[in-house]
């Protein structure tokens, strides 16, 4: 018999509830597919590379606290250390450098402007990554001065044949390369992506020139090769050797007694992995929750359906079926519900496309890969065979001389086993996505220690040194702009970092959060309120003279012994030299609440004119110009403020950015969850009352009887409510404490990656479960009182 | 000797009590035979046919088919044994809803594994022989009462069972279907079909070479 075609006849039946099943299936399915595959896909990362179980990325490890045992790992290394691994270590068969320049503008020299990831790479990278080439052979290329090579996708956005073709970076003007190739535009799932690669011997151009150092300047990202069947702990000795020869480690060592530099390597395929293993525990953890209450919902209701076709499992029966045949019938109506479920699943996904690629930062097409299709193919197989064999087993063992009878199915405490797993479901993601929205609006809204409203700001990079100055007066001249600054970096970017050293210039007493220069407007734009000393004033305050966060003033008092404050005292920073501390100012977060930098922070004062004449003497110097606009005159403001920026952009250009605006993206990994959390939790919900309707509508026929000998016996309607009610809310009540527990484990996981977290106080949970509670009640009782209502005489008379 | 059933005894239990619903039930039945089975509401006529179809179970005795001990056999033997030797004809009919008449015909044959081109042909046959051509493509609620149970005898017969067990087959047609029904039955049983059926009709029952009756679980 030909069970699928049946199958597919069943899901226009009367009473067979298709409908509902394929709706909450396809929900649980839609979002479950959504974040396993997003998981799987950082599992996919860098696994095109061929031999990509062979290519190790460079860590290097130190200790980033003196005092501690624990050892920083990095992954990023010194110039010449990758070269020197493939010279020197047995067992790597090859070895490549690259340097990031990071996300810019190019230009053509028809005016146009393309935006790209820049790197420099050595002419070893395809020795290691390879990437197929559409033109150009790279060794040679990457072995040029000046030269580049650039993505099929740049290429094709410049217009096809690019070869020989000469472009300009927005930010280096008038360092000129020739493209001598173009390769395959990488895939979105690689840890280290680029659009354009220049030639590493063109370091100095565009940056100081660090491929010779052994030590410092730690920013190359070194990959190797090894040789097969060589395993990253066979290169220890080589490695060991190699920096004796080089960075003389071992008197190093004696001088800092103990370890100071390590070198490990980390298998490329496993880097996005260990990144955000936090994450994938979340993120499977709610997929699994949802997938499972979502296919336990759908037993219960074909449990449900099953119970009225009784009576077909037992003509088929003597019809000659045996129970394969059954558990084979059920089998294809599992198939078709699911198959039609999971195209519905990913018709959701299709339609939330715009929603998910903004969350996840790629598109959903990059996870068309083997590592997300397959397992995913492969759980979907075994759900189908769960859900299936269950219903299959319970429908092939129906009696057949009951089920010709009047089949009823006893009280069945399976049913509120299954019930209960969606009120563990409910609870964990209600809880869950309750906290989670706290914490981000707490974060969101928290006193980040400067102002955000009404600052606007853009950077110099590209702009004509020559008309900063002229750029400046015309917004001092705009009527909505109350000051205008100048300084290297917002809080919100972060800072680089550098040492403060002991008087005598022999130790290293901390490391700051290095805002480098700022001039005399700077800190008043941002509100930040000198607290000790004076804030820089233009003509008086001194050329790199320094303000310091409140929390380095004290460490500066503690480990320098000073009883008389900081203000006035002379200090040592590297790469500032000899400075005054000028003021001291509370301390303000620095980066974001959700990923601060603690370090304490520093401002050095320069100039306005220092400003611009660096500008004009070193074009790719950049700073940002900062704004503090008239409250209320906020409408329009980026627009005439980008107007007057672009008078010194020669290719008006010029991007201005909200402050305020900046600081919410701070959090939008952070607002990603809470509307993943959001989603989930209306889905399972949804789940959770489809599944309530129907085991209270099963309920309520299977106990129509019941229900009216109670009646006549004189119970009232609220009696026949607590009696029915109280049965679900003894399985709701242990149910929904496990869905706490489990919330509160995996919110206490998340909260982990935050130094500032909302408090967990027992009225979040409570509230939480007692929604849930309410929420049984409340759709047992709508159920159970239409069936109470009924005439009792009619349903013993059905009876 | 078709079937035999020696000290057959099926019980429940209920308060703590045991309560018989067959009660040392003898019965040995020749091929050839037609059967009726009587007896009051409760008296286990249903049962002794569900047990006699292997479609329930008993509790004590021994119950032989075609030589084969019944009691002794596992499921997948027992669904082999009346799979092949049994056709079913109920009181409401039991059609498949969602399975056209020509499906319904087709069904027990597929059970039995019989090639399609095959079961294509005997279909035919049967849908020829029982006059219901124009009615194959028809699903069972587009039949009358009395087509349905056409149907259903047909369904029992297209495997070509030694016996046919059927439990009230006139109870829910109208006296001139119920005499149709009867009819059929009685040519099949002249064609060497073994009959057995339950009835409350005295006027069914007379087209039985024998009459069974039972009261309380036990044969009277």
């Amino acid at each position: 018999m030909n069970f699928l075609k049946l199958a597919f006849r069943r899901l226009f039946r009367k009473g067979e509830h298709a409908l509902t099943r394929i709706i909450s299936l396809t929900a649980g399915l839609a979002f479950g597919i959504l974040l396993l595959s997003e998981v799987l896909y950082y599992f996919s990362y860098d696994s095109f590379y061929p031999d990509a179980d062979r290519i190790h990325v460079v860590h290097e490890n130190f200790k980033m606290d003196k005092s501690s045992d624990q050892l920083e790992s990095y992954p990023r290394v010194s110039g010449a250390i990758a070269p020197g691994l493939k010279a020197e270590v047995p067992g790597i068969e090859a070895a490549t450098r690259l340097n990031a320049l990071g996300d810019h503008m190019i230009y053509t020299n028809d005016f146009n402007s393309y935006s790209a990831t820049i790197s420099l790479a050595d002419e070893h990278l395809f020795d290691v990554l390879p990437v197929p080439m559409v033109s150009g052979n790279p060794r040679e290329i990457l072995k040029s001065p000046m030269t580049c090579m650039v993505s099929q996708e740049i290429a094709d956005n410049i217009g096809g044949n690019v070869i020989g073709k000469v472009v300009e970076i927005k930010n280096y003007p008038g360092k000129k390369l020739t493209i001598g190739g173009v390769f395959e535009t990488l895939p979105e799932n690689t840890n280290y992506t680029y659009d354009v690669l220049i030639s590493m011997v063109s370091t100095e151009q565009f940056t100081w020139d660090g491929t010779e150092n052994w030590m410092g300047n730690d920013r190359y990202y070194a990959c190797v090769k090894l040789s097969p069947g060589v395993s990253p702990a066979d290169l220890a000795p080589g490695v060991r050797a190699m920096q004796v020869k080089h960075q003389d480690i071992e008197k190093l060592e004696e001088e800092h007694q103990g370890v100071v530099l390590q070198y490990s390597f980390m298998p490329i395929t496993e880097m996005h992995v260990d990144n955000v293993k936090d994450m994938i525990i979340i993120l499977v953890t709610i997929a699994l929750s949802v997938l499972f209450v979502s296919l336990m919902n759908y037993i219960l209701l074909t449990m449900g359906t099953l119970i009225t076709r009784a009576k077909s499992s037992a003509i088929h029966k003597t019809c000659g079926a045996e129970s394969k045949n059954l558990q084979q019938m059920i089998f294809s109506e599992t198939v078709v519900i699911f198959s039609v479920s999971i195209l519905g699943a990913l018709l959701l996904i299709w339609g939330l496309k715009p929603v998910a690629e903004a969350q996840w930062g790629h598109n959903l097409t990059s996870v068309l890969n083997p590592y997300v299709i397959i397992p995913l193919t492969l759980l979907m197989v075994l759900l189908v065979l769960i859900t299936s064999y269950f219903p299959g087993r319970f429908f092939s063992r129906i009696p057949v001389a009951t089920a010709f009878r009047d089949y009823q199915q006893k009280k069945g405490k399976w049913k509120l086993f299954l019930l209960s797993f969606q009120f563990i479901g409910a609870t964990f993601i209600l809880t869950v996505l309750v906290i989670v929205t706290l914490q981000y609006n707490s974060m969101k809204n928290a006193d980040h220690g400067y102002l955000t409203e009404g600052v606007y700001y853009g950077s110099t990079e590209g702009m004509d040194g020559n008309k900063v100055d002229m750029v400046l007066n015309e917004l001092r001249a705009m009527p909505e702009i109350e000051t205008v600054g100048l300084g290297y970096d917002v809080p919100i970017n972060g800072a680089a970092g550098n040492n403060i050293l002991s008087p005598d210039g022999k130790q290293e007493l901390f490391n700051i959060a290095d805002f480098y220069e700022a001039d005399g407007n700077y800190l008043s734009i941002l509100g930040i309120k000198v607290s000790e000393g004076e804030n820089f004033i233009s003509g008086q305050t001194a050329a790199n003279d320094v303000i310091i966060s409140k929390k380095g003033a004290e460490l500066l008092k503690l480990n320098n012994g000073w009883t008389d404050g900081v203000v006035g005292k002379q200090i040592t920073v590297t790469e500032h030299g000899n400075t005054t501390i000028q003021g001291v100012y509370p301390d303000f977060v620095v980066q974001s609440i959700s990923n601060p930098d603690v370090r304490p922070s520093a401002f050095f004062y320069q100039p306005e004119e220092k400003f611009e004449q660096l500008k004009i003497e070193d074009p790719s110097t950049s700073f940002n110009i900062m704004v503090k606009v008239h409250e209320g005159a906020q409408d329009g403001i980026i627009d005439k403020i980008t107007d007057i920026f672009n008078l010194g952009f020669p290719r008006e250009d010029a991007e201005i950015k909200s402050l305020e605006a900046e600081q919410l993206n701070a959090y939008k990994g952070q607002k990603g969850f809470r509307n993943a959390m959001l989603i989930g939790n209306i889905i399972i919900l949804l789940v959770t009352i489809i599944g309530l309707l129907g085991y209270t509508f099963n309920e309520s026929a299977r106990r129509r009887k019941e229900l009216a000998i109670r009646r006549i016996s004189g119970a009232t309607l609220s009696d026949i409510l607590k009696s029915f009610i109280s049965d679900l809310e003894f399985v709701a009540v242990p149910a929904v404490l496990l869905g706490l527990i489990g919330a509160w484990l995996t919110v206490d996981k998340w909260m982990q990656n935050f130094a500032f977290k909302v408090p967990l106080h027992w009225g979040i949970f409570a509230v939480c479960s007692l929604s849930i509670l309410l929420l049984v009640a409340l759709i047992a009782a709508i159920n159970y009182t239409r069936t109470a209502n009924q005439n009792p005489v009619d349903s013993l008379r059905q009876e | 000797m078709l079937l035999q059933l020696n000290n057959i005894f099926k019980w429940v239990h209920s308060g703590g009590q045991r309560f018989f619903l067959l009660k040392d039930i003898n019965l040995e039945v020749e091929e050839g035979e037609f059967i009726s089975v009587m007896g009051p509401s409760g008296s286990g006529k249903s049962t002794l046919l569900n047990v006699i179809g292997m479609l329930d179970t008993f509790d004590e005795g021994e119950y032989n088919f075609l030589d084969e001990s019944v009691h002794s056999l596992k499921e997948k033997h027992r669904s082999n044994l009346y799979k092949q030797y049994i056709g079913f004809v109920f009181q409401s009919y039991h059609l498949l809803d969602d399975l056209t008449v020509k499906e319904n015909l087709e069904m027990p044959l597929i059970y039995k594994k019989i090639k399609g081109s095959e079961r294509k042909a005997m279909v035919a046959d049967m849908l020829d022989r029982f006059n219901i051509v124009g009615k194959k493509d028809l699903f069972p609620a587009q039949l009358s009462g009395g087509q349905q149970q056409l149907v259903g005898v047909a369904r029992a017969l297209i495997a070509n069972p030694k016996l046919i067990l059927a439990d009230e087959p006139t109870g829910n047609l109208n006296s001139k279907q119920g005499e149709e029904i009867m009819e059929l039955f009685k040519q099949l049983n002249s064609e060497g079909v073994t009959i057995i059926q339950v009835t409350h009709s005295e006027k069914n029952a007379e087209y039985g070479s024998r009459v069974i009756n039972l009261l309380d679980g036990r044969m009277v």
